[in-house]
């Protein structure tokens, strides 16, 4: 593996079990993904000759064999076009959720091919949701056209229901937009007509045009106050409703009274009108409200990256006949047949035939768990070897898979404790708001009745303690939004607050500092016929064959011998005949040399020819590129470390040794390693675990905060506050970093708030700031926190 | 002056026009992704300009 390796194309890192060439002037070139590999030769091919154009090259996917474009053929039936498309005139358009997509060049490329595509009037992708709109005549429809296209460049498609597409993000955003341009043009029109009304006031004023003015002025304030404004009310008046009054009452009083008291002034031709005051009051604080949301939309759509490891299809077995149907078709008591290679699709008890069965994504066992008739069998793990048989049990979002992807959903959604917290205390600020205003009014009342209201509605809008409740939730979905950016993703709110006071980070060992899968890291050669290095082809060619996981530690990029009648068996080994001889690899037995003393540091495999065992490869699971210098890092930014693993002294010693962590455990039990950071805790640190196996995630929750890598044990995921994207460690260092500066903003905006609410309110209520400066005054006060917070996208 | 009794109207339902173009843009859901169309720009940078010739 040489991890410096980048992509031809996109100068993208290439991913390690990425083997994609590209040949350009007879040089192989690395390629990140089937799109750059596309692109790349798309670009050789035009800049060679335009022989292809001319002769209408064929587009890819059209040449795809049928017995492959089957798989998609179901989409073309009625009701699955029903079920998938919306239509729209003679139109049809479908969502389509793009597996394998890495790079921009991927969107290009998907848009380019699919665009061009007879019919296809239009195709969208978004690089940052991994969403195609398609929209093709809904006559004939051949969805599964477009559908093997996608697949023949090598991206794994996914059509979505019109539910899973309507998402109630899209519905909230189209309403805040409408919202935020009634406000905005309201606005706009209304400082117009106070421009007017503030000139005629110095050069006097002919008393029909100035009662247009404001006329015409309440006519556009009206849809600024009822429609753009109607979530303040909506919320003020639940908060009252549920005795907790939130900082949108004294909003809604500033935003009604005023109203109220100018259209009255307009009526009864009184003195002024605050409607230009309305309308900004409004339209900065939708545009507060706006940003926010759009920093809290900005996560990555982690349900939808989930749903994408079932399979789109199934074979269902109907008495004697196999139908090929969509897996959303598939109910409880179904039986489905699994071919080797397959996804399962749904969880179910295994029938007959035997597997092993890779379960990683559910357990993070990389080990191929074998599986016999009875056995249980969850939905998106991947059947290794044999032909099986399953009845379905449970289908869709009732599964484990469904079940723990619904968990993380929901712990994104979980506002942190002390956003609570601040909620909360700002409700008393509210009240103890209404009570100085009340004051405020009943002084001015006694001393300059004339003034009391204009007064009171400065203080109102002055004070209102928008900045101070926005401080702290703006700057952490800044946070979030950058965060997930540099591939991490935050699922407790919390975390960013306990990972920026992180004193102690303690690792688990194997899949964490280490790659998790094995490596060559000794070969014994008991027959002195052969050498080494011949053991090491041979048995490379054998496992050539296999899709086990600890196949991949035997490959070689030497050219290998060819081996004839290659036969796996399941959880024994493979053999082979090469150059005539009967070849083994695989357990003691099976090789011929009878089980052999296998103590649990390492994993044996055993090599034989006829009969007789050649020679021994130990296995070793193999240090992250990066973790040495991401825990210097960490030591820089004044963390302790520890590890602590379920492994034997020698194992953890050795690697504590290479990465000089001096406080390191071995042989822990889940309890031990809860015990030992409960201890910690104790003395005072605050640990941050780093771990990624299913046994961790106990461990994980006693800490204070957690962090698993995206490519450990789901479940391990559900209990860690932070997910690690990607195979490096390097983001840990950057999320700390980050947490740190984002605390340090929280600590500016709410600095800033209360200086400004400490300085705002006097002024106000001794009648120096006019009912249209408190409206700047305080929308400045919200936008310099929200504009503070947005610093941390900039984040390297 | 008393032309303002007419443009003033006559602004309002351009204002009213303007509105309900923009309220059918997002219903229609061109305000959808507000994040790919500043992508897109540079995205054909990413490739070299003589695939542009392609059909």
């Amino acid at each position: 593996m040489t991890p410096t390796e980048t992509c031809f194309h996109c100068a993208l890192p290439v991913p390690a079990n990425c083997k994609l060439t590209v040949d350009i002037e007879d040089e192989q070139r690395p390629v990140c993904c089937p799109g750059c590999k596309a692109v790349a030769e798309l670009i050789r091919d035009t800049g060679m000759s335009r022989y292809y154009d001319l002769r209408d090259a064929p587009d890819p996917g059209v040449g795809r064999p049928p017995e492959d474009a089957a798989e998609w053929r179901v989409f073309d039936s009625a009701e699955m076009l029903e079920a998938f498309t919306q239509r729209d005139g003679d139109m049809c358009e479908a969502t389509i959720y793009v597996g394998g997509m890495y790079c921009s060049a991927c969107s290009w490329l998907i848009e380019t091919t699919l665009g061009r595509q007879p019919g296809v009037s239009a195709a969208e992708v978004n690089p940052i949701t991994h969403r195609l709109r398609l929209r093709f005549p809904g006559k004939d429809a051949h969805l599964s056209r477009h559908l093997a296209t996608l697949a023949a460049l090598g991206y794994q498609p996914q059509p979505m229901s019109p539910e899973s597409t309507t998402r109630p993000e899209v519905a909230e955003q189209r309403t805040a937009l409408k919202r935020l341009l009634v406000a905005s043009l309201g606005m706009m029109q209304v400082m117009m007509f106070a421009v007017g009304l503030y000139a005629m006031d110095f050069q006097g004023i002919d008393a029909d045009m100035q009662h247009f003015l404001r006329l015409v002025s309440f006519f556009v304030t009206t849809p600024v106050v009822f429609y753009a404004a109607r979530p303040f009310f909506t919320s003020a008046w639940r908060g009252v409703v549920g005795r907790k009054p939130g900082m949108d009452l004294p909003v809604s009083i500033a935003v009604g009274s005023a109203y109220v008291a100018s259209i009255y002034a307009t009526f009864a031709k009184g003195e002024a009108v605050w409607f230009d005051s309305v309308t900004m009051f409004v339209f900065f604080l939708t545009l507060g409200r706006f940003l926010e949301m759009r920093a809290r939309h900005r996560s990555i759509d982690r349900s939808a990256a989930l749903s994408s490891l079932l399979p789109n299809t199934a074979t269902r077995i109907d008495g004697d006949t196999h139908s090929v149907v969509p897996v959303s078709q598939l109910a409880a008591g179904n039986r489905v047949l699994i071919r080797a290679g397959e996804a399962i699709p749904a969880d179910g008890i295994l029938e007959s035939g035997t597997s092993s069965v890779d379960e990683a994504l559910l357990t993070g066992e990389a080990r191929p768990q074998p599986k016999a008739a009875g056995d249980e069998l969850s939905a998106g793990s991947i059947n290794l070897d044999g032909m099986l048989e399953m009845t379905v049990t449970k289908t869709g979002g009732d599964t484990t898979l469904g079940t723990i992807s619904r968990l993380s959903e929901r712990a994104r959604y979980a506002r942190p404790a002390f956003v609570t917290l601040a909620d909360r205390i700002a409700s008393y600020i509210v009240i103890a708001l209404l009570v100085v205003a009340t004051a405020v009014a009943t002084f001015w009342y006694f001393t300059d009745p004339g003034r009391a209201f204009v007064i009171t509605l400065s203080v109102l809008v002055v004070t209102c303690p928008c900045a101070l409740a926005l401080a702290t939730p703006a700057a952490f979905a800044a946070a979030g939004s950058r965060l997930s950016q540099l591939r991490l993703l935050v699922t407790n709110g919390n975390a960013i607050e306990t990972l920026s006071r992180a004193t102690l980070a303690m690792f688990d060992k194997t899949g964490t500092l280490t790659v998790g899968a094995p490596r060559i890291a000794a070969v014994f050669v008991v027959d002195n016929a052969f050498t080494e290095r011949d053991c090491r082809i041979m048995a490379a060619a054998l496992e050539h064959a296999s899709t086990h996981p600890l196949a991949r530690a035997f490959a070689l990029q030497d050219p290998l011998p060819s081996v004839r009648s290659p036969n796996i068996v399941i959880g024994q080994g493979i053999s082979g005949v090469i150059d005539g001889r009967e070849w083994r690899i695989g357990n003691g037995e099976f090789v011929g040399g009878g089980a052999m003393a296998d103590d649990s540091i390492a994993t044996h495999v055993f090599l034989g020819v006829d009969g007789n065992v050649v020679a021994w490869f130990e296995l070793e699971d193999e240090l992250r590129p990066d973790a040495r210098k991401t825990l210097d890092a960490l030591r820089q930014l004044g963390l302790d470390l520890a590890l602590v693993s379920g492994d034997n002294r020698v194992a953890v010693e050795s690697v504590a040794r290479t990465l000089g962590i001096d406080d390191a455990h071995h042989e822990c039990t889940p309890e031990d390693k809860l015990a030992i950071i409960e201890a910690a805790q104790q003395a005072g640190e605050r640990v941050v675990m780093i771990g990624d196996g299913i046994n961790d995630a106990p461990v994980l929750a006693g800490a204070d905060t957690s962090v698993a890598p995206a490519h450990g044990a789901l479940l391990a995921q559900t209990s860690a506050d932070v997910i690690m994207l990607g195979e490096s460690l390097a983001p840990l260092t950057t999320a700390i970093e980050m947490s740190r500066k984002t605390m340090r903003i929280v600590r500016q905006n709410l600095a800033w708030a209360i200086v400004y609410n400490a300085l705002a309110l006097p002024l106000a209520a001794a009648g120096f700031v006019p009912p249209w400066l408190a409206a700047i005054g305080m929308s400045a006060s919200s936008l310099v926190v929200v504009l503070n917070a947005l610093r941390l996208n900039r984040f390297e | 002056m008393s032309i303002l009794y007419v443009l003033i109207p006559l602004a309002l339902l351009l204002l009213g026009a303007a509105v309900w173009a923009f309220f059918w843009a997002v219903g229609s859901g061109q305000f959808d992704d507000l994040d790919t169309p500043a992508v897109r720009v540079i995205m054909d940078d990413d490739s070299k300009p003589d695939e542009e010739d392609t059909p």
